[in-house]
């Protein structure tokens, strides 16, 4: 027999340890505790059982594991901590004595520890520092929004910490990881991909911080401390493995200038990126460019490895990226003859070479702005905005009175869009060549992937609702705007690329037409383009997805399903009475044998055990709630567009009343431009029909669909009626 | 060494001496010359260092005061003397002609006057008119004439005056340090470098620094801060040579990401979730932590007038404590489909037949239906009520066919399971009154009542009465009148119908009995109650008894009389019970909701316990031929279920759900309150209120 254990000494009982007693055990105050914890990543545990760590008490009370403490023990930073603690004892005697040069040179002398080894312990690959990047980043930027003489945190702090936030940014930009951006009411999001896995960090909007009372900045300062370091050597990995110097320089030493003055340094020589940016877009004759080609070609062998991930995986995009690139850039870059088979075979060419420059921007969406030159209006977040558009590959110039720095001064021609947030000023001149968006429509071009039409940005416009890429709430409820983007994007690449190059032409097209006709003209490019989309389009579209889309457009107009469902059913019944009857019928078995699957599913459950059926209430209980939100969203949602429909309708009343005279005055109030619109398109009450009619005829329907969101979502119950009645 | 510097010192000495020689000899010149200090001349003889005296008269006022020399002038130890015989007495030399010796050692001739006799002495003090001022010099052993100034100071001293005369005590002070603060330094000059005496203290603690610095313990400012420089590159590679596929360490549960941001979120976002304002009020009435979400909505017309978030320090300060306080645990989130919860069931098409529809209601009972059975043809029903009839029913068209009325509310009325005969037992009150209805056919009638006709002759030994009703009740069909002391509840047959049991649940051990009617014969088989009992129930092929108490069952061979089981069904209090007709599966329901199925060959436990009833069940019960069971309650349902029982023992039974009637309404919190299987078809019967009439109904 072996020996009879006691209770309490082995398993969960020596595991954990309170709090206080590891503070006893570290000899320490709580507060170097709670310092020690942060900094090393400790943190309290649950044990699974409370009663049998907590000496059969439940009572309430934070326990750690033994071994966290016991590793805490031998921590340098532990001893650090002590020496520091006399050293301020040595001080604080000084000053009591009013010693003051004795005081002045102990604070000279104040030990400092260092965070690296418990960084390198904490996060023992970089892929773990990444993953913690998140919260380090949000802090660091809103610590470099506090003011800087408010006495709470040094400024020397404050200027670290908008300088490591600006350096991380720059790394995006340059290297093009951006994926997202959502502006909300905290902040604004960004959201990039590092090393594989995605960022997330908000910087607030840049105004002075509220900072309540009972926030204890310490704690913060401690947290500061260790993000700082981990921000400082994650920023150092990314730009050396860019092959860039780190730190990068600033043409001055104010942050003020913001991305724009960094010196992009290689550790080759100065100005090497330039000269890739040059290349990229101007052609390669120049003998410096052809120097800088060379030395790509040279790094592509350091950076084919961590290039491999993404050339597979974006392979399709590239290609496409080719095909454009190619007929403008590479026509001089000698290629390999036979296509390697073998990512191992790879020989770099120069169009390798120009591949990298833009896989390291991971993806195609990467060139989105490419063709864009952006001149930012005052009253606009510089910041935000150019590090948005530079990421995406646009130019972007300010006024001197925002920072240097700027690309592009205001008179530039080239200048394509000015991003605008006020009316013009009285005195100001408006640029016929450029369109004139709000800042909202950049982050929703980068959310979308794609350029998307500058109507409803323009300034006096009510802007189409702001949608955050990271997915709607709990409740599974999905915008009718999110719905039908969904689908645009559903459609396949061509057509995007298309749609682009429309809007291209559109902006062209803009360029020489006068003001007032702009957005006819729009219209107008982007009919015809569809146009000719239903004569390219593919044939092969089947039913399913015309009748997602009716549904989709249906719950757009506000109609619920049961609605919607209704609606179709007495659609089919004027088409042909004898099939409706059959339709009825046949709706009628249905609902009779749901009902006895319900049936027989609600006997089933009298069978379940005790846990289970509460598991399943649970889990119901859950799913009801989404349901009930969903569809009070929905309701909502079709209330609202009711009432504008009809605000739409009387106003469109009143033109008629009194024939209007100036058309640019109608042409001002945006709803009334809808409005017409909304009346002329029987989106709803044609898509059910289309479903049945031959596929030739599908394409148009659906292409209908897509690209008037705008017109759609004013359609209501109402109107579509007396569109069938007509 | 100290005698070295003695006769240094003697040899010094010696050297003055000639210079005082010297001087004496110049004095004695200018003495010559000046007649003015003749006293002096006279007076000193050798020895003389004062120079010119002060004036005893002070007749010459302000006189240049002779220059002092520092010697030991007024300590008369050191006196100069030609004699350095030392502390030698004189008088040892008396008889001698010298009295000692000089420096060099040359003997020192006696005074002229040394060897003179005591008379001689007082000659000469006679003559000489300085006698009275001569002092002996006893170690020259010559006298000494003292001066006019020596005489004055020994005058003053006897006169204990201050010795010199000139001295004045009361001068005026000087306050050199005076309580006075002079706020101008007397001089202006620096401190000079001279008067600085370095502290010697100090000047070791600095050797101390300095020899710490030189052998490179001690470090200063400069070397501190080159060090710190070289030390380490602020950043650097610091995963330069890890493994990139490194893992966490142990146990380590990284902090959950924040969530991100949905449409709600948006400075511009969806119509649809902006708040109305009563949803925005009911936000601010709830406590923070119950918020859906920190914020509240709003929709900005631009870009431009979106305002700081004020909680924007506040979140991050209570994300840095979640991650530093709350005690991290890994929670499995369960993902599972809800319908894999439901347990899967064969079809109920495949379970036929079984009551699907209502058929038939039969009203007629002014109040609550108690009980009711079915005969064992299927024929008809008869039920018992609170309004005191029972009545006969023909089952297939809801027919009223007969009807008594007793004095009290009917407790229980069961049918004879033997379709041999036709007897009905009706429990009401104290009392069992077994009847013929008369409504089967009429060679059954008269078997019965010649079986009734038979049992008055024997003789009886059973305590209970059982009495022959008057003729009038027995031309309504009674039989047999069975007097209790106690309320009768229930009355059970057995199947071959001679017996039949009652439960008189206060009668303590006596609350069962059995009773067989073709002896006219009761009996109590127990001596002493085990707990309030419930219902019995006869075995329907052995001679076993089940007896249900509040809590448990029990079940007894009749034969051997002993307990052979005990069934522990868990429930708080058993309502109903009926057993399988096979005989090994129990069927219970209780009045805290739960039905049990026992399988006796299992256990005593139940094999399932089944709760979906919202309240208490009523009744249970199996049918007689087909594999079905129901149960009824007083949430006002009638459930039916299909019990299969298999033959094989390593096969469990099959309990699926068949259908659930909402078969009446629920008054006064009492729904179903019987319920009981047609014997050969799938029907059901169930009594209760509808529409406020108090009814039976068939579900077939």
């Amino acid at each position: 027999m072996g020996k009879i254990k006691k209770k309490g000494e082995s398993g969960a009982a020596t595991n954990y340890i309170s709090r206080n007693m590891a503070i006893k055990k570290l000899q320490i105050s709580l507060a170097q505790f709670r310092r020690l914890c942060i900094i090393k990543g400790i943190y309290p545990r649950e044990p699974r059982n409370k009663k049998k760590v907590n000496k059969g008490s439940t009572a309430p009370k934070t326990f750690y594991y033994k071994k966290d403490i016991q590793f805490l023990l031998h921590e340098p930073v532990l001893h650090k901590l002590r020496e520091i603690r006399s050293h301020q004892r040595k001080i604080n005697r000084a000053i009591g004595k009013k010693e003051w040069a004795v005081a002045k040179l102990l604070e000279s002398q104040r030990p400092e520890y260092r965070l690296d080894h418990i960084i390198k312990e904490r996060y023992p690959s970089f892929n773990l520092a990444v993953r913690d990047l998140d919260d380090a980043l949000s802090m660091l930027a809103l610590f470099a929004t506090l003011p800087m003489h408010s006495g709470v945190i040094k400024p020397s702090t404050i200027k670290n910490c908008a300088r490591l936030v600006t350096e991380f940014q720059h790394y995006v930009m340059i290297a093009g990881r951006l994926k997202k951006v959502f502006v909300s009411i905290k902040g604004i999001y960004y959201q990039a991909d590092i090393g594989g896995s995605d960022v997330t960090w908000i910087v607030p909007h840049p105004f002075s911080q509220d900072t309540p009372r009972d926030v204890d900045f310490r704690i913060m300062a401690t947290f500061l401390d260790l993000y700082e370091t981990l921000v400082g050597f994650t920023n150092y990995k990314l730009y050396t493995d860019l092959n860039l110097v780190y730190p990068p320089k600033m043409k001055n030493e104010t942050l003020d200038s913001g991305l724009a003055g960094f010196v992009v340094e290689t550790v080759e020589g100065k100005g090497f990126l330039d000269g890739i940016k040059e290349s990229e877009t101007s052609d390669a004759t120049s003998a410096p460019n052809r120097k800088a080609r060379k030395e790509v070609e040279k790094r592509v062998k350091n950076l084919a490895s961590t290039i491999g991930k993404f050339s597979d995986a974006n392979a399709e995009q590239e290609e496409m990226d080719e095909d454009a690139d190619e007929e403008d850039e590479d026509k001089d870059i000698p290629s390999a003859i036979v296509e390697p088979t073998d990512a191992s075979e790879m020989v770099p060419s120069l169009k390798d070479a120009a591949k990298i420059s833009t896989t390291r921007t991971a993806s195609n969406s990467h060139k989105l702005f490419h063709s864009c030159v952006f001149f930012l209006s005052r009253e606009v977040p510089r910041n935000s905005l150019e590090f948005v558009i530079k990421s995406f590959g646009g130019k972007v110039g300010w006024p001197e009175t925002s920072g240097a720095g700027a690309a592009v001064a205001e008179s530039d021609p080239t200048i394509t869009h000015q991003i605008v947030d006020r009316s013009m000023a009285p005195g100001e001149t408006r640029h016929d060549t450029r369109d004139y968006v709000q800042p909202q429509w950049i982050y929703d071009c980068i959310n979308a992937g794609k350029l998307v039409k500058t109507k409803g940005y323009h300034i006096g416009e009510n802007l189409p609702a702001h949608l955050s890429p990271f997915g709607g709430g709990k409740e599974g409820y999905v915008p009718s705007e999110a719905a039908l983007s969904a689908i645009a994007a559903s459609k396949g690449v061509t057509e995007e690329s298309d749609e682009e190059d429309a809007e291209k032409d559109a902006v062209e097209a803009n360029v020489m037409e006068a003001d007032a006709e702009e957005e006819e003209e729009e219209d107008d490019v982007e009919d015809d383009d569809e146009e000719e989309d239903e004569n390219k389009g593919p044939l092969d579209s089947d039913d399913e997805e015309q009748v997602y889309q009716a549904e989709l457009e249906a719950e757009a107009a506000g109609l619920s399903f049961t609605e919607y469902m209704q609606k179709k059913d007495a659609e089919e019944k004027g088409l042909s009475k004898k099939k409706s009857t059959d339709t009825a019928g046949k709706k009628r078995k249905i609902s009779a044998a749901e009902a006895e699957a319900a049936e027989e599913k609600e006997l089933a459950k009298m069978l379940m055990n005790k846990k289970e059926r509460r598991l399943y209430g649970q889990i119901e209980f859950g799913r009801k709630k989404k349901e009930e939100e969903a569809k009070k969203l929905l309701d909502r949602r079709v209330a609202h567009q009711k009432t504008e429909a009809k605000k739409a309708k009387e106003t469109k009343n009143a033109e008629v009343a009194t024939p209007a005279k100036a058309p640019a005055a109608a042409a001002k109030s945006p709803a009334a431009v809808k409005s017409p619109a909304a009346a002329k398109s029987p989106a709803v009450t044609k898509t059910p029909a289309v479903a049945k009619s031959p596929a030739a005829a599908t394409p148009k329907a659906a292409k209908s669909v897509k690209s008037t969101p705008s017109k759609s979502a004013a359609v209501t119950p109402g109107s579509s009626k007396k569109a069938r009645k007509a | 060494m100290k005698g070295r510097e003695r006769t240094k010192r003697t040899a010094d000495k010696a050297e003055k001496e000639k210079e005082k020689e010297v001087f004496a000899e110049i004095s004695l010149d200018q003495n010559g010359t000046d007649s003015a200090d003749e006293d002096d001349i006279v007076d000193a003889d050798g020895n003389l260092i004062f120079g010119p005296s002060e004036t005893v008269d002070g007749e010459e006022g302000e006189q240049e005061l002779p220059e002092i020399i520092p010697d030991y002038a007024s300590d008369d130890s050191d006196e100069e003397t030609n004699n350095t015989i030392g502390n030698v007495p004189l008088e040892w030399y008396a008889e001698l002609d010298h009295i000692g010796y000089d420096i060099n050692g040359k003997k020192i001739p006696k005074p002229k006057g040394a060897s003179k006799d005591a008379l001689d002495e007082f000659l000469d003090s006679m003559d000489d008119p300085n006698a009275w001022r001569s002092v002996l010099n006893k170690l020259e052993g010559e006298n000494v004439v003292l001066s006019d100034t020596d005489l004055d100071i020994i005058k003053r001293i006897q006169s204990k005056m201050i010795p010199e005369k000139d001295y004045n005590p009361y001068e005026p002070t000087v306050e050199w340090f005076s309580s006075q603060t002079e706020t101008q330094p007397l001089s202006a000059a620096p401190e000079p470098k001279r008067r600085f005496i370095p502290s010697k203290t100090e000047g070791a603690r600095i050797m101390k620094i300095v020899r710490a610095i030189r052998k490179g313990w001690k470090k200063t400012t400069e070397e501190l801060k080159e060090e710190k420089e070289k030390a380490l590159p602020k950043f650097y590679d610091i995963w330069a040579h890890s493994d990139p596929d490194a893992k966490d360490k142990h146990m380590h549960i990284p902090a959950p990401r924040m969530s991100l941001p949905d449409h709600r979120e948006s400075y511009n976002p969806p119509i649809e979730y902006i708040p109305t304002e009563e949803e925005v009020e009911e936000w601010k009435a709830l406590d923070p932590e119950d918020r859906p979400q920190n914020f509240i909505p709003k929709k900005h017309p631009n870009l431009r007038s979106v305002g700081a978030y004020d909680r924007f320090v506040q979140e991050r300060f209570d994300r840095c404590l979640d991650l530093y306080l709350c005690p991290r645990m890994i929670k499995n989130r369960i993902n599972i489909d809800p319908e894999s919860l439901i347990p899967q069931l064969p079809s109920r098409k495949e379970l036929e037949p079984y009551p699907t529809a209502l058929s038939v209601v039969y009203e007629g009972h002014e109040k609550r239906i108690r009980c009711f059975s079915v005969d064992p043809t299927g024929k008809w029903l008869v039920s018992g009520s609170d309004d005191c009839t029972v009545r006969v029913w023909e089952v297939l068209t809801g027919r009223m066919v007969k009807s008594w009325k007793f004095e009290e509310p009917v407790q229980d009325v069961k049918w004879n399971p033997n379709a041999e005969f036709s007897i009905l037992a009706i429990a009401v009150e104290n009392d069992v009154f077994l009847v013929n209805p008369g409504v089967s056919s009429k060679e059954v009638d008269e078997v019965t009542d010649e079986v009734f006709a038979n049992i008055w002759g024997k003789e009886s030994p059973s305590k209970i009465d059982w009495k022959k009703p008057s003729a009038a009740a027995s031309a309504l069909g009674h039989r047999v009148i069975l007097n209790f002391s106690k309320n009768v509840t229930t009355v059970v047959w057995h199947r071959k119908g001679d017996y039949f049991s009652t439960v008189c649940p206060d009668a303590g051990g006596a609350a069962v009995s059995i009773h067989q009617i073709s002896k006219r014969q009761t009996q109590n088989p127990f001596k002493k109650s085990y707990g309030l009992v419930q219902k019995v129930q006869f075995h329907p092929k052995k001679p076993w008894l089940f007896v249900a108490t509040q809590r448990y069952i029990r079940v007894y061979n009749l034969i051997q009389q002993d307990l052979i089981h005990k069934l522990h069904p868990g429930v708080k209090w058993i309502s109903s019970m009926d057993v399988h007709p096979q005989g090994d599966n129990v069927l219970i329901g209780s009045y805290d909701k739960r039905l049990c199925w026992f399988d006796m060959d299992l256990s005593s436990k139940p094999y399932k316990t089944l709760r979906y009833h919202k309240s208490a069940i009523r009744n249970s019960t199996f049918h007689r031929t087909l594999p079905l069971f129901a149960s009824c309650s007083d949430d006002g349902t009638l459930n039916v279920f299909h019990g299969m029982v298999y033959d094989s023992l390593d096969q469990n039974p099959l309990i699926v759900p068949l259908k659930s009637f909402k078969a009446h309404k629920v008054v006064d919190s009492l729904g179903v309150l019987h319920c009981e299987f047609h014997p050969v078809q799938p029907w059901v019967f169930s009594c209760g209120s509808d529409n406020g009439a108090f009814v039976l109904k068939l579900f077939a």
